[in-house]
């Protein structure tokens, strides 16, 4: 008997001594298993990059959200009948308000992106591994911390600045407040100017990273911003004179074709490929929401007046075509086919229309007409239009027309303009080069004419000052609200 | 783990041997004695009543007739102690042969023996709150366990979130303890520890639709009795597990003397219980050209069309989307027996339901054996065996952050113009015509046809067993040890054709899922029992328990079909998607004690305690412990209390005690890394980005409960009251706290916070009448709960959960707020509607100048600063109901009974999230008929404001609506066969009856169901509608027969 007791007991001992209650997972990494080699810095960089164009169980930054603040918040895009979402048909008409769940998720993207590229910079110190390597993988995360920045700054204003991965879970160590505009371009331009010692270029298999010709395009781009001309016009020549081989395309088409990605023309892309979310979608929704099929269902992204936007491209000019569709040819059926309004095209993959969610079309964040046309518009600025400017203009405007680029011809260049009309013809060039492009919304807000502009189409006459800013998100204001104090108007 | 349990496994042998010495001894003959047992009121015969010749082993069983024999050494006159479940224990001087012997109903409820934690107790000597349900709520017919505690017992409240064939309840017992870990009860079920977690009933295929409930593969005719613990004395002894309450489910086991083979069956069918009032086809082309109008375009309907549709009618989506008079069937066969030594039940089970939604139901195979064993008179043992296999076809539930409006076939189908057509004229479904939605590869979805075609299939094969021994030392000391285990089987298949919404961008979207878990318990229990003389009773339990738990999942998935023919069977056929996998293990071990001493069963005390050991917490506090101590006093065994006149009985409790809640998750205490991808060079590279921050600190939280309660009978306990009032306090709340999106994190999971909870119970049992062939019997229940958030830590006084829904994401309509409950609904009071400019110009409104027009709505300027923000917004009202009752009726004359219940619940809230969708005019979906009203100039309505493009959803008091609610839920007629014919038709008993389930319902509520939480068992945002699966009218008729 008094075996069995103690068997009893005994087995029960036993028992207990065989299972630890520290267990070990073995389905995702943890910190302790991760930056240690340089494999890991190299993973950590590619989730930088991948802020830009995935978000599981969101649409993307770049190639979407931002679209919605940077192309249909301002006048030639607007939201179809199949935008069901009410916070994009506010925005569309302007009358979105701090609780927009669309400036909200930008915002969240932005600054995921920033904590995943400080995380990097926090960490690859530490990693074994080539030194070369790893500060080539700090810089292109201080570019893509500057780029991202660069968008907060002109969506938001001061932003708060965040330069470290969290070190704890307190909230009032994870807040941050607002600084001014100024300190944020401050840490723009320095990232922005570490980066300029990227590579030049990469291997193909690397093509798509951030290079120093990225680097001072979007330097570039932050001056004329600034309106700091001097720097704008000397970093852009640097661009454009500096060895890097950029060039226009012959052909306009070519930007926005599959084959030709990470071109001549491409100076910095956000990368699209399909499967990229793991469930085939390319990231990129933008065929999708341009593109219903064959039928009259208004998409999602329309454009917003046909008069205005569409019908103001001279003859010849090869850009109406690439950036809308009247019609269309249906391989079903080998006829083409016509829809009641033009449709966005660039992003459409004409060899891939059945699969709206597989198109592997980059999305263009600076490509080298852009870096031309902003260096006539700051020469313009310092000190009205140069034979230099006029260069660089007619240049684009050659390409339109599909002429040779460098060749000067009398049919399809300016000349003779003051320095308000040579203004202007910048403002007209860019509205027809950069549709879909994420510039518009920036564009119009750098020269001041946002609220003249929108207000031509009615539907839109909501607009007001106070759109020259997006509010900060409601959710974080009420986080916090002294340190995140909101913009006029909203 | 493997090969311990190979050792023990042994020890488990050894101790079976270790009994075998003691044999019983057999009687000499010398008399014979023939006897009847019947009932004392009704003169019934009693079948199986045990008859002991008192000083002796020797005893037996009566026959189906009441009757026994005995052949003995003993000489007469001799005494005869028999007893019979739910009879008072008679002892009987016999001196003649033959004897009929008289037994007396049990009224005793204080000496009834009353399941607790690991063991049963008298009533009587019970310090804390535990309540039975009564037997006839167990007789209700549901597919799933849980709704039988519905309405059951005071505290205990029951939400159906979806009316879906075997969808998931969510259990709340004495309000949510907790804002993000688990609040639902422990279940107990045969001496197994089951956690509730419905992850288990989903393989994570997507959109498989609302979890399929784990409870729902327990076949509810199988259960014999169901305790609910409720205080902390009651549910300490469950430690970490035990905060929000336990559930202790008691399955049918055979019974002695016996073998009975029952039949029992019903066939029924459901309709949906209402239907909402949408637009039709005139009414909504008229509001599309006031849409139109409002943004400048041509209207789209000539004045002659819109007359034309009053004639040619609408397409009527909702009637589409519902089945009429839809089947449900189930079927239940069992052996149970015994004889002095042995008992067993094998019973087999067959459940079919179709849902009230086309293309969903639920099916449920449950095969059931148990068996227990006197080995000897020491040593005893018995397994429960249980295997069920069900299979359910749902739908898709509200979806992710980019759902948008369109979360779930159902609601889709409410959205649908009345204009378009539903199918073709050959009949096929219209997948073109329709001018008001997008098409996707040249298809138009169409609800309907999604919900047809689209294969959404949940099987789930459960296999619960338990084996134990029991070796009784000697009078005082028990010994046992049982190991149970219970594996989790879910298999999912998803497959949405070309033609179907999911299917459509990706020409096919199969899925497929496996998640396996299984868990492995061992508890081992000392049991000891003694008196010091006869005032003093002592009881004592310790011991030891490890439960070991592994889960895997895997799911995978394919796009890109050439055509529809072989669905989810063939991936290989089609461009893999990212395939997925996981693995976790968690354990849990705990040491238990448990005294019991009662002086002169006038003064009880118990006190007991539970340390547990967590895998799930930080590496700082792995351990818990959770003490409680009960104390309850019998009054009227007290000389005083001898002369009250009327009370039969009063006994007063009061205890205290810490409990915990484990219900977080796995691994959620380690910061961890998520894998994205991005292209270099045209080839995806994979990423690895930070997602959640590490917490070494993440530890339990604790509740701390008191209670007082009062259990009184009058009138020789014809009519019974319990009252309870209890006090609970939960500390160190895991809260998922919002942090600044700025900092790259959008939450941390922290324990901060508190939630207190207070109220008051009333259960009332009353026998009205009770005569030789009449009975009324009557249970009353009350129960009131006051929730409060107490602290949310982190200097912060208010918290807006992110409920994961497209439209829902940035309304915030539900807000943590120190000293409100849970669950309120935050928003704006509404004021009208704008009538004409002067009013604009001069009262606050919510946008700008430019953007009110004429016919908008006014809100009310809260804090007076003139325009409408944020700031304006408030309490609308919280969805948890200011008390719940039920009131149950039992009435028998001759062999009819009618059972009815009604249920209700006052004074809770729903955010009517459908209504508030359906009340916004857009160009392509349809809306609530209330639009019809809308503002005009020649219709200034002051309530419904003007038709505009898409105006944004605005939470306000409009859409928070009550939803108190008084229902008859159940009445049922049934008729027994008198014994005389029964008998002739070879059978024991034949019962028939009829009833119907949710038959009227009083409610203000003007969605499908007050009682509804779209987000299932979440605790942050409860009480949101947006368009959950709708319950059902059900009538059926059943049979039982008893051979």
């Amino acid at each position: 008997m008094k075996k069995i007791i103690i068997t009893f007991l005994l087995s029960a001992g036993l028992f207990s001594s065989c299972t630890d209650l520290e267990v070990t997972p073995t389905s995702f990494v943890t910190e302790d298993n991760y930056f240690k080699t340089q494999d890991d810095a190299v993973a950590s960089v590619t989730a930088v990059y991948a802020s830009l164009s995935l978000d599981p169980g969101e649409q993307s930054l770049f190639g979407r959200n931002l679209y919605f603040l940077t192309d249909m918040a301002t006048d030639y895009a607007a939201a179809g009948v199949s935008a069901t979402n009410p916070q994009v048909r506010a925005l569309s008409s302007l009358t979105h308000d701090a609780t927009s769940d669309r400036v909200q998720v930008a915002w969240r993207q932005i600054y995921a992106g920033i904590n995943r590229a400080n995380v990097s910079i926090d960490n690859i110190p530490k990693v074994a591994g080539t030194e070369a390597v790893k500060n080539r993988l700090i810089l292109e995360s201080k570019f893509i911390r500057a780029l991202l920045y660069f968008q907060a700054v002109r969506l938001w204003g001061g932003v708060p600045i965040v330069l470290h991965e969290p070190t704890s879970i307190q909230l009032e160590s994870l807040k941050s407040k607002r600084a001014t505009v100024e300190e944020v371009y401050v840490q723009i331009i320095s990232d922005l100017k570490d980066a300029e010692s990227l590579p030049s270029t990469y291997p193909a298999t690397d093509a798509g990273r951030a290079t120093s010709g990225a680097a001072k395009a979007i330097l570039a781009k932050v001056y004329l911003t600034r309106k700091d001309w001097a720097n704008a016009i000397s970093k852009s020549r640097e661009v454009i004179n500096g060895g890097y081989g950029y060039a226009l395309f012959e052909n306009f088409q070519d930007i926005f074709t599959k084959t030709k990605k990470n071109g001549k023309e491409h100076i910095f892309s956000v990368q699209f490929e399909p499967n990229q979310a793991g469930n085939g979608s390319s990231g990129s929704t933008f065929q999708a929401t341009s593109f219903t099929g064959f039928t009259a269902t208004e998409p999602a992204d329309i454009i917003s007046d046909v008069a205005l936007f569409y019908d103001i491209y001279e003859p010849g000019d090869t850009r109406r075509d690439v950036s809308y569709a009247k019609q269309l040819l249906n391989p079903a059926t080998g006829t083409l086919y016509t829809f009641p309004k033009p449709i966005f095209k660039k992003y459409l993959d004409l060899t891939n229309l059945a699969t709206p969610a597989n198109v592997a079309i980059n999305f263009p964040v600076i490509r080298y007409a852009d870096i031309l046309l902003s260096l006539a518009e700051a020469i313009n600025e310092q000190g009205g239009p140069t034979a230099e400017a006029y260069e660089l203009i007619n240049q684009v405007r050659r390409r339109a027309f599909a002429k040779p680029i460098t060749t000067p011809d009398a049919t399809v260049d300016l000349s003779g303009l003051t320095q308000a009309t040579f203004r202007a013809a910048i403002q007209e060039e860019r509205k027809k080069e950069f549709v879909q492009e994420g510039q518009r919304w920036y564009d119009l807000v750098r020269w001041g004419t946002l609220v003249t502009e929108v207000k031509k189409v009615t539907a839109k006459n909501s607009v007001s000052e106070r759109n020259n800013l997006y509010p900060i998100p409601q959710s974080e204001r009420n986080i916090d609200p002294v340190g995140l104090p909101q913009n006029p108007g909203y | 783990m493997k090969k311990i349990l190979k050792i023990y496994s042994i020890l488990f042998l050894l101790l079976l041997t270790a009994g075998i010495n003691a044999q019983n001894t057999t009687p000499l003959i010398q008399s014979k004695l023939d006897g009847t047992v019947v009932d004392a009121v009704t003169n019934q015969p009693i079948i199986g009543a045990s008859v002991i010749i008192k000083g002796t082993t020797h005893g037996v069983q009566t026959d189906t007739e009441g009757k026994f024999y005995f052949q003995t050494g003993q000489k007469l006159p001799y005494t005869l102690i028999v007893t019979y479940i739910g009879y008072k224990k008679a002892e009987v001087v016999v001196d003649k042969n033959p004897v009929i012997i008289n037994l007396k109903e049990e009224r005793q409820e204080l000496d009834e023996l009353v399941v607790v934690g690991y063991g049963s107790q008298k009533r009587k000597d019970i310090t804390g709150s535990v309540a039975s349900v009564p037997k006839a709520n167990l007789s209700q017919v549901t597919s799933s366990a849980d709704n039988l505690l519905r309405g059951a017992v005071p505290g205990v409240v029951v939400t159906q979130s979806s009316g879906r064939p075997g969808a998931s309840s969510s259990v709340r017992i004495r309000g949510g303890n907790s804002i993000t870990a688990g609040n639902e009860p422990l279940y107990v079920l045969d001496g197994i520890l089951i956690y509730n977690d419905n992850n288990n009933g989903t393989a994570g295929v997507a959109n498989a639709g609302a979890s399929v409930n784990v409870l729902s593969t327990i076949n509810p005719t199988d259960i014999e009795s169901i305790e609910v613990l409720k205080d902390a004395s009651a549910t300490a002894i469950y430690g970490s597990r035990g905060a929000n309450g336990v559930v202790i489910i008691t399955t049918k086991k055979g019974t002695k003397g016996q073998d009975n083979i029952s039949y029992q069956g019903y066939f029924g069918f459901q309709n949906v219980s209402k239907k909402l009032h949408l637009m039709d086809a005139s009414q909504w082309a008229s509001l599309r050209n006031d849409v139109q109008a409002s943004i400048g375009q041509a209207p789209s309907f000539t004045q002659a069309q819109i007359e034309a549709f009053k004639t040619s009618g609408s397409y009527d989506w909702q009637d589409a989307v519902f089945r009429t008079a839809a089947p449900i069937q189930n079927h239940q066969l069992t052996f149970s027996g015994g004889d002095d030594r042995s008992r067993y039940t094998i019973s087999a089970g067959y459940f079919d339901q179709d849902g009230v939604v086309i293309a969903t139901d639920f099916k449920r195979i449950s095969l059931r054996a148990n068996y227990e064993r006197n080995y000897s008179q020491k040593f005893k043992f018995g397994v429960n065996a249980n295997y069920t296999n069900s299979a359910s076809n749902g739908i898709g539930t509200n979806g992710g952050a980019s759902a948008g409006r369109q979360p779930n076939p159902l609601v889709v189908a409410l959205y649908q113009p009345p204009v378009v057509p539903i199918k073709n004229a050959d009949g096929s479904y219209n997948l073109t015509n329709n001018p008001y939605a997008t098409a996707t590869n040249g298809i138009i979805p169409n609800p309907i046809n999604d919900l047809e075609n689209t294969t959404n299939e949940t099987k789930i094969n459960r296999i619960l067993t338990s084996l134990f021994g029991e070796y009784k030392f000697n009078k005082e000391l028990t010994a046992k040890v049982a190991v149970s285990g219970d594996v989790i089987d879910t298999k999912q298949n998803y497959y949405a054709p070309s033609t179907t919404t999911m299917g459509a961008g990706t020409k096919g979207l199969a899925s497929v899922g496996d998640r396996r878990v299984s868990s492995v318990l061992n508890e081992n229990t000392l049991n000891y029992n003694t008196n010091f003389g006869d005032n003093h009773k002592f009881s004592a339990l310790a011991g030891y328990t490890l439960q070991y738990t592994k889960g895997e999942v895997v799911n995978a998935g394919s796009q890109y079909f050439v055509n529809d023919a072989n669905t989810y069977n063939a991936l290989q056929d089609g461009v893999p998607v990212k395939p997925y996998s996981e693995a976790f293990e968690s354990v849990l071990k705990s040491w238990l004690a448990r005294v019991n001493y009662s002086y002169k069963g006038k003064y009880n005390f118990t006190l007991s305690g539970r340390a547990d050991g967590s895998s799930r917490f930080g590496s700082e506090s792995l351990w818990g412990y959770f003490p409680s101590a009960g104390f309850s006093w019998n009054i009227t065994d007290e000389e005083f209390a001898n002369n009250i006149k009327g009370v039969t009985e009063a006994k007063l409790r009061l205890t205290a005690g810490t409990t915990g809640n484990q219900e977080i998750g796995n691994y959620l205490s380690l910061a961890s890394m998520g894998s994205v991808n991005y292209a270099f060079g045209g080839t995806l590279a994979t990423g690895l980005a930070p997602t959640r921050l590490a917490n070494p600190d993440l530890k339990w939280e604790k509740t701390n409960q008191y209670n007082i309660g009062l259990d009184l009978s009058l009138l020789d306990r014809k009519i019974n009251f319990v009252f309870d009032v209890y006090y609970k306090k939960t500390n160190d709340l895991l809260i998922n706290v919002p942090v600044p999106l700025t900092s790259g994190y959008a939450t941390v999971l922290q324990n901060i916070g508190g939630v207190e909870n207070r109220g008051l119970e009333i259960g009332l049992n009353t026998e009205n009448v009770k005569t030789e062939n009449f009975s009324w019997n009557s249970n009353f229940v009350f129960s009131t709960n006051k929730n409060k958030v107490v602290s949310i830590g982190n200097g912060v006084d208010q918290f807006f959960p992110v409920v994961p829904n497209g439209s829902l994401l940035q309304q915030q309509p539900v807000i943590v707020k120190v000293g409100l409950p849970l669950g309120t609904f935050w928003g704006y009071r509404t004021n009208g509607i704008f009538q004409t400019q002067e009013e604009i110009n001069t009262q606050p409104k919510i946008n700008s100048l430019a953007n009110t027009k004429i016919g908008d709505r006014k809100y009310v300027d809260t804090n007076g600063d003139g325009v409408i923000t944020a700031l304006d917004k408030g309490n609308l009202g919280t969805s948890q109901p200011k008390f719940v009752g039920s009131f149950s009726n039992t009435i028998s004359y001759n062999d009819f009974d009618l059972n009815f219940s009604f249920q209700g619940a006052y004074g809770g809230k729903v955010f009517n999230a459908l209504n508030q969708q359906l009340e916004i005019s857009t160009l392509g979906t349809n809306a609530a008929e209330t639009l019809v009203d809308r503002w005009t100039p020649t219709n200034p309505s002051n309530e419904i404001p003007r038709a505009s493009s898409s105006p944004l959803g605005i939470v306000s008091e409009r859409y928070v609506e009550d939803a108190s609610f008084l229902r008859l839920k159940l009445i049922t007629l049934g008729y027994t066969l008198p014994k005389s014919v029964s008998k002739k038709l070879g059978t024991k008993s034949v019962k028939f009856y009829i009833s119907a389930e949710n038959l009227i319902t009083w409610t203000k509520y003007t969605g499908f169901d007050p009682e509804v939480s779209s987000y299932e068992q979440n605790n942050l945002y409860p009480g949101i509608d947006f368009g959950s699966y709708p319950n059902s009218k059900t009538f059926i008729s059943g049979l039982n027969v008893t051979f």
